[in-house]
């Protein structure tokens, strides 16, 4: 039995115990664990009864007016959307890094990551002023590095910031789509430089046209404008041509001026298609892009108030892809008798890319109808680059730029007449458009035709004069040479699946697994060189 | 009978397929294969540290002829898988004992 100690006893014992460092520990865990009990219970005590140490309740209730709602809700649908398309970069570094041979995937990874990362930067910096600050007809010029800017966007209500953030995630978009088609040759300089003339330049410039506040071809069927005679000005509601005929038209122009990879040789001559190194990477890829879709199209209204045009879009959307896809699949078979499974994902990707201009304006059957046409286009329109022997790993030209095209025009002939223009307090049905399919005439339709040939043969020709440019310094073509060693190799170090491969490959020098485990073992190997590798 | 081994290059293994086949060179068998020859590999780098590749890619080819053709199979093989640069690969050549079709028991050079 202990006998009781006093309290000088036990201060005594204490004075000695701290002396000691194992007591003077438990002394400390012991104090800390007391303090963060106390603590708990104050912080337990403020919330749930704050009136005991006099703050008050809550904030005096303000009167709420309209816009003080509204443009809140707003911007958070657009963040929601630009989170949804920033997640595209995620589908399309998979789609690309299946479809391409694997000696090539690192580069491909490298890509959409810098891209990513150059674009973010040219978007603030000068790319968001040249697309959406007024100037001129032709090009922005406020709000370069985002000075200036108002708090919210024109008449839309969405934060500057959020509707510049959504919109960066398009013009990333956009740049993504041209290395699509310039996969396995393009050397990374050469990526840098042209990627810079992409998103700095052509794209903010161009997209400028047709989105900006007074882009030419916006206002274009409107009285003192570039074309009154059409009546109509030209309709893009998310993108077909902004973001994918150019991205589209960008990478035929760096397809053309590269050249096919070494080795690839095309149908006529023999040949066919380099084989794709891991289908299912690639088929996820293409799912997620699907899924980043519900932020592209049904974002593009910037206004939660419309929800019914938000259903509209998000509708239209899935059943233009579900259509492109089958239809794709069906075409494909026609031609192969096998069930492609490369064709049927560019399938329902060309049904998002058609679909992605009309949305807000179709109805659910055009937007099947419409989507299934494009599903016939992808097809015919790989074997034509085949034919022309235009090598494109993932088939970025036949889905971006012909699709886009097709959407586009497929505005002039399936909107129904109901719906106008969508707006910050809801859907604005005052100026419907009226495709010739439901009995508008041609007006539209000659719009769209308009709008989109100017643009793609502008982004077509600037683009070919940069890719050339590029070449002539001759830093757009890697050297057969480093091609022959691999382009993984030779611009990054490593191969993209260094373990799965026998050599030493994918090991750090000093890091050899042998010479951790069992020195003498790594010896014994050494004639195959694998022990010098750990030493060197 | 002859074995004909042949260490080429990845990349021209269509050119000399073809090259073969338009010969009349029915059969062969192509491994993909990590080696070195004289020139040992390549330095590269990860996260900043070197590291040796030296057990580089290349496909090795088999091919069993008759003695006869052994010539014209090593000229038009070869004659396809050239650069002229270093690494081109190499080509080996054996005599073999006998062959078996293991359907139906055939022996000797009928097999090939």
């Amino acid at each position: 039995m202990e006998s009781k100690l006093t309290f000088s006893q036990k201060l005594e014992r204490l004075r000695l115990r701290m002396r000691e460092p194992e007591w003077r520990k438990y002394g400390r865990i012991l104090f800390t664990g007391k303090l963060t009990g106390a603590a708990l219970i104050l912080l337990l005590a403020v919330v749930m009864h704050p009136e005991m140490i006099g703050f008050a309740s809550h904030a005096a209730d303000p009167v709420l007016k309209g816009n003080d709602i509204v443009n809140p809700l707003n911007t958070v649908w657009t963040l929601l959307a630009a989170f949804l398309v920033f997640g595209m970069q995620v589908g399309f570094t998979m789609l690309e890094a299946g479809f391409c041979r694997s000696r090539e995937t690192v580069n491909v990874l490298m890509e959409c990551v810098v891209d990513t990362c150059l674009c973010g930067l040219l978007f603030y910096a000068w790319g968001f002023a040249f697309m959406f600050s007024h100037g001129n007809g032709f090009i922005g010029l406020n709000w370069f590095f985002l000075k200036g800017a108002p708090a919210t966007y024109e008449s839309t209500g969405v934060a500057i910031l959020a509707y510049w953030l959504f919109q960066f995630a398009f013009a990333d978009t956009c740049s993504t789509i041209t290395s699509g088609a310039m996969i396995g040759r393009t050397a990374w300089i050469g990526d840098l430089l042209y990627s810079f003339g992409v998103s700095g330049f052509i794209y903010p410039i161009i997209g400028h046209w047709a989105w900006g506040p007074d882009g030419f071809l916006a206002a274009m069927g409107s009285a003192g404008n570039f074309l009154p005679w059409v009546g109509t000005s030209f309709h893009d509601f998310a993108g077909s041509t902004v973001v994918h005929s150019i991205g589209g038209f960008i990478a035929l122009a760096g397809s053309l001026v590269l050249g096919p990879r070494l080795g690839r040789k095309f149908k006529r001559d023999g040949g066919g298609p380099m084989m794709p190194h891991d289908l299912t990477i690639a088929c996820s890829g293409g799912l997620i892009l699907w899924f980043g879709w519900y932020g592209f199209n049904p974002g593009s209204t910037l206004s939660a108030m419309d929800f019914e045009g938000i259903g509209r879009v998000a509708a239209n959307t899935t059943l233009a892809a579900c259509a492109g896809g089958l239809v794709a699949m069906i075409v494909a078979w026609g031609l192969s008798k096998k069930w492609d499974m490369s064709f049927t994902v560019n399938g329902f990707l060309a049904g998002l890319v058609a679909i992605t201009c009309p949305c807000y304006w179709v109805s659910p059957t055009g937007a099947i109808a419409l989507g299934a046409v494009a599903g016939v286009i992808v097809v015919y329109g790989v074997e034509l680059l085949e034919y022309l022997r235009i090598d494109d790993p993932i088939g970025a030209v036949p889905v971006h730029g012909m699709c886009g095209i097709w959407g586009t025009w497929s505005l002039g002939l399936f909107a129904t007449g109901q719906y106008g223009a969508t707006g910050p307090f809801g859907a604005d049905a005052s100026a419907p458009l009226k495709g010739l399919f439901y009995g508008g005439g041609t007006q539209v339709l000659v719009a769209q035709i308009i709008g989109n040939g100017i643009v793609v043969i502008s982004t077509f020709a600037v683009a070919m004069v940069l890719m050339w440019l590029v070449n002539s310094m001759g830093l757009l073509r890697l050297s057969a040479e480093h091609e022959a060693y691999g382009l993984d190799l030779y611009e990054h170090g490593i191969s993209a699946y260094p373990e799965y491969v026998i050599s030493a490959l994918g090991r750090p020098g000093g890091m050899g697994i042998e010479s951790a485990i069992a020195p003498a073992a790594a010896k014994s190997v050494g004639h195959m060189g694998v022990g010098e590798s750990a030493r060197s | 009978m002859k074995k004909i081994e042949a260490m080429i290059q990845p990349h021209k293994l269509d050119e000399v397929k073809d090259a073969l086949i338009k010969i009349g060179v029915d059969g062969m068998t192509a491994m993909e294969v990590r080696g070195h020859g004289r020139q040992k590999g390549h330095t590269e780098v990860y996260r900043g540290h070197e590291y040796k590749i030296d057990l580089l890619p290349k496909v090795k080819l088999e091919i069993f002829a008759p003695s006869a053709r052994v010539e014209q199979i090593v000229e038009v093989l070869s004659g396809a898988a050239k650069s002229g640069k270093i690494g081109d690969g190499k080509i080996f050549i054996s005599s073999i004992e006998d062959a078996v079709r293991i359907r139906n028991g055939e022996r000797g050079e009928t097999v090939l």
